[in-house]
C-alpha cells in the first residue's frame, strides 16, 4: 500500500462526510493532493488522519477534535470562513478558493 | 465453458452495492454490483484473510469487517491499512493487557496486500468469471 492509494480512499470517503454539511473538496486540485499526503503521513505516524494544519496537544479530547474532516467541531467557525482551516474543504458555492481568509474563531467573533 | 468463464451467480441474486460469496474450483470468490456493473475479487482480506463479504461496499471501495482494510475492488488494489483499535480509556486486566499489546506488536509486521481479481461478464442473466484470468 502506498500514499497515493491511501490519498484515493481519504477524497471518496471524505467527500461523502462533507457533502452533507455543506462542503466539498476545494477546487485548488494541487493544495487537496498536498494537504491529503500530509495526512496519510500523519495517519502513518499516529494511526490517525489528523489536520496536517493544527497543533497536537496528546490530551485525547482536543486531539480528535482535529482529525480530519474536522468540520463538526468547528462547524460555526468554518461556516463563517466558509472552509476549513487548512482550506482542504470549502462551502459547496466557492468558486475561488483564494478569495477566502484564513480567519481565527476570535476574529469573526466566535470568542 | 470454451471462452474460460464460468457461471457464478445469477445478476439477479445480488441487489446494486451488494456481494455475495460464492466457490468455483476451491476459489473463493466474491462478486459484486457496484450499480449494476459487476465485479468479482477474491474473498479473503489482503490482511488478515478475514471473509470480506461481511464488509461493507461503497462505490467500489470494500470494507474488510475485521480491521477495516479497505481495497477498490474495480482494480484489487490495496487502499488502506487496518483501522488501530481504541478500547476506552478505562485500564484493561495486566493479562489482557499484555496479550493485546503482543497481538499489536505482531500485526505491525502484517502487511496489506492488494486483493486478486477475476474478469467477470453478464449473460443470459448469469455473471460469469474468468477464474483463469485472475490478476
Amino acid at each position: 500500500m502506498n500514499i497515493e492509494s491511501r490519498k484515493k480512499a481519504l477524497r471518496h470517503f471524505f467527500a461523502k462526510v462533507v457533502e452533507p454539511m455543506g462542503f466539498k473538496f476545494t477546487p485548488d486540485a494541487d493544495l487537496v493532493e498536498f494537504l491529503l499526503e500530509q495526512e496519510v503521513i500523519l495517519e502513518g505516524k499516529h494511526g490517525v488522519p489528523f489536520c496536517p494544519c493544527q497543533p497536537l496537544r496528546n490530551e485525547r479530547v482536543h486531539d480528535m477534535q482535529i482529525v480530519c474532516p474536522c468540520i463538526p467541531f468547528h462547524r460555526q467557525h468554518f461556516d463563517a470562513i466558509k472552509r476549513c482551516w487548512c482550506g482542504l474543504f470549502v462551502h459547496k458555492d466557492v468558486v475561488d478558493p483564494d478569495t477566502l481568509l484564513q480567519l481565527s474563531a476570535k476574529e469573526v467573533g466566535l470568542e | 465453458m470454451s471462452d474460460g468463464f464460468v457461471r457464478a451467480i445469477s445478476a439477479a441474486d445480488i441487489a446494486p452495492g451488494g456481494m455475495k460469496a460464492v466457490e468455483l474450483d476451491g476459489q473463493e470468490i466474491i462478486v459484486c454490483n457496484c450499480g449494476g456493473r459487476y465485479y468479482a475479487v477474491q474473498r479473503r482480506c489482503g490482511h488478515m484473510n478475514a471473509p470480506l463479504d461481511l464488509g461493507t461496499l461503497d462505490g467500489t471501495y470494500l470494507t474488510c469487517p475485521m480491521h477495516c482494510a479497505q481495497f477498490d475492488v474495480s482494480s484489487g488494489e490495496a487502499l488502506s491499512g487496518p483501522v488501530p483499535g481504541h478500547f476506552g480509556d478505562e485500564a484493561v486486566p495486566a493479562r489482557l493487557g499484555q496479550y493485546l499489546q503482543d497481538i499489536g506488536m505482531m500485526m505491525q509486521h502484517v502487511r496489506t496486500e492488494s486483493i486478486r481479481t477475476y474478469g467477470t461478464k453478464v449473460e443470459g442473466g448469469w455473471v460469469q468469471i474468468a477464474l483463469k484470468s485472475a490478476q
